[in-house]
């Protein structure tokens, strides 16, 4: 007699809980099956695939860690992984540095500051595709084309750019730095106004000035930004695609070929989506043990005060 | 935050000459910035340009648009001009809803899985969408997704980051609002779409700005889960264009078809994309 009661309370309790959980599931229905369909299948997808080899069409077998034992002796994936680091060790500080160093400059009460911070924004509304019909072209090998008359104008011989081997890397980290400063100068700006104009007048009083007033005021307070920047601006970097594809192609040379463009040169120019699936799993655990190791280092989100 | 005239700025003293310095370093980066797009702009309304040559005269003579017939007659461009606009607009009104509505539920709801569901959802944001896409090839081409409008869209029909935004957004109003409106005999429906939709709109609109841009600006997925031409965005199109090495006015012609629309929702939404970056820090 007890325990049905029990039992039957627990299952009233259930239809309870159940008839007032229910309504809310419409809500986020739509938002699971995008999830599931673009997400958690895909997920799984890449584990079940790194052990095959398989192009999709006709081939298709186990060949279990072979893909993952493969990795220590591709070469060309050591090339690619290089050329990410590269990419990214030139583009990081320099981001950083020029994104914050226009903030500073427009972060001030003056007439037409407002026109200028959104004109330094432009660049970044632009697509991938528009950025580099306008840099192939800008970066044109011809003695007259646009950079090489500029360079000229200081008495520099022209250069060759995207289709030399040495210059092609660092002409691609210019031309992503154009992009993103402005967007970066909008972070900073949030960052900057979030100090105290208080801490500014104490520093005063205690007679910093200048240069001074920088370095114990406004640089201390801007870590955590500078600490969200540099992770994010990281993890961006180690994605970089639509450029290198459309400008070079990888080239010259494999010059340009990054992690992810080697992904892709594996799936879609060499049919092994095996192989590729493993890469994926490889190119994942790299950003988050990058973003991990970051977020520790510098200390995300700590109080500076 | 917003980015507003205030400011640490105030610690330094008016000074003409200083002003003079600072106006003409801020000067010289703009001609950086928007040089670039002056010259695209010239070049596509030149006529028979091969190449980009300087010095170049900014206004050209006679002015022309041949190189913009010439794409729209060479090209799929209008085509994909259509299937951008379709997309984005789709993609943008379907995420910004979809988020409005999970933001809502997992504000306000108390239902079985809620905090399962919104770790996996966290989950995903970290995932850098880059590293899923060859699966996500994988998995379209399996089911024969590849080619259409669904796979152009799908992702897109969803925001994790616009969830998140929008379930703080509901947070910050007071359930007075809910006990009122269920005192009034509202249902959950009509709790979220007459009483708490009406208040986020301005976050909805810092997504839906968010999100087009990021929709119209994307390469990659488009690129990979189209192989005919005329199922192509605009921005994968013109990729094809770039790499097809026509002459300069055709490319500028291309560039300025691409950059158009984009600067049209920037100089109207300006606010909201601003306001959308320093709130987050994360694109749509």
């Amino acid at each position: 007699m007890a325990v049905a009661n029990t039992s039957q309370r627990a299952s009233s309790q259930f239809l309870k809980r159940l008839r007032s959980s229910l309504p809310w599931y419409p809500f986020i229905i739509i938002n699971a099956l995008v999830f599931v369909l673009f997400n958690l299948v895909p997920w799984f997808s890449m584990f079940r695939y790194s052990v095959l080899k398989t192009d999709l069409l006709s081939t298709r077998e186990f060949i279990g860690l072979d893909h993952f034992v493969r990795m220590f002796t591709d070469a060309k994936l050591h090339k690619a992984m290089l050329n990410t680091a590269w990419f990214t060790l030139m583009y990081i500080p320099l981001l950083v540095v020029a994104s914050l160093g226009v903030a500073i400059l427009v972060n001030r009460p003056l007439r037409g500051m407002k026109a200028f911070r959104a004109i330094y924004f432009l660049p970044n509304i632009t697509s991938v595709a528009v950025l580099a019909l306008i840099f192939r072209r800008f970066l044109s090998p011809r003695p007259d084309g646009p950079l090489n008359f500029l360079i000229g104008l200081v008495g520099i011989p022209p250069q060759k750019w995207l289709i030399d081997v040495y210059q092609a890397m660092p002409s691609i980290v210019g031309i992503s730095l154009w992009e993103a400063f402005g967007y970066f100068m909008v972070i900073w700006l949030a960052g900057l106004q979030a100090i105290p104009t208080e801490l500014y007048d104490a520093a005063k009083v205690d007679g910093a000035n200048g240069w001074r007033l920088h370095r114990y005021v406004t640089i201390p307070l801007l870590r955590p930004t500078a600490a969200f920047i540099i992770v994010i601006a990281t993890i961006g970097a180690l994605q970089v695609f639509g450029s290198i594809f459309i400008l070079t192609g990888g080239g010259p040379v494999n010059a340009t070929t990054t992690v992810v463009y080697q992904i892709y040169n594996e799936a879609f120019n060499f049919g092994r989506f095996g192989y590729a699936s493993a890469l994926s799993i490889l190119f994942f655990l790299m950003i988050l043990i990058i973003a991990l190791i970051q977020s520790r280092y510098l200390r995300f989100g700590d109080d500076v005060y | 935050m917003s980015v507003s005239e205030t400011s640490s700025a105030s610690v330094e003293k008016p000074n003409l000459i200083r002003e003079t310095i600072i106006y003409i370093l801020m000067a010289a980066v703009a001609v950086t910035t928007v040089g670039p797009f002056l010259i695209m702009l010239s070049v596509s309304l030149t006529q028979n340009i091969r190449f980009i040559t300087f010095p170049i005269e900014l206004i050209p003579t006679p002015m022309t648009l041949e190189n913009f017939q010439t794409l729209f007659a060479r090209t799929d461009a209008l085509r994909w001009l259509f299937n951008s606009v379709y997309v984005a607009v789709i993609s943008t009104l379907g995420g910004v809803i979809t988020s409005s509505m999970a933001g809502y539920a997992f504000a306000r709801g108390n239902f079985w899985g809620k905090n399962v569901i919104f770790m996996l959802f966290l989950g995903i944001l970290i995932m850098p969408d880059t590293a899923l896409i060859v699966p996500q090839f994988v998995v379209l081409s399996r089911l024969g997704l590849v080619n259409t409008y669904t796979a152009l869209i799908g992702p897109w029909f969803a925001s994790i980051f616009g969830t998140f935004l929008l379930r703080q957004a509901y947070l910050s109003i007071p359930r007075d609002y809910d006990d009122a409106a269920t005192i009034d005999g509202a249902n959950l429906w009509q709790n979220w779409w007459h009483v708490l939709m009406p208040q986020v709109v301005p976050t909805m609109a810092t997504l839906a700005v968010l999100r087009f841009m990021g929709n119209w600006n994307s390469f990659f997925y488009p690129m990979i889960v189209t192989s005919k031409s005329d199922m192509r965005t605009l921005t994968v199109g013109l990729g094809t264009v770039a790499r097809s090495g026509g002459d300069a006015g055709l490319d500028m012609a291309g560039a300025v078809l691409g950059f158009l629309p984009t600067l049209i929702v920037f100089i109207l939404m300006q606010r909201y994309i601003i306001r959308g970056i320093s709130l987050s820090g994360v694109k749509g």
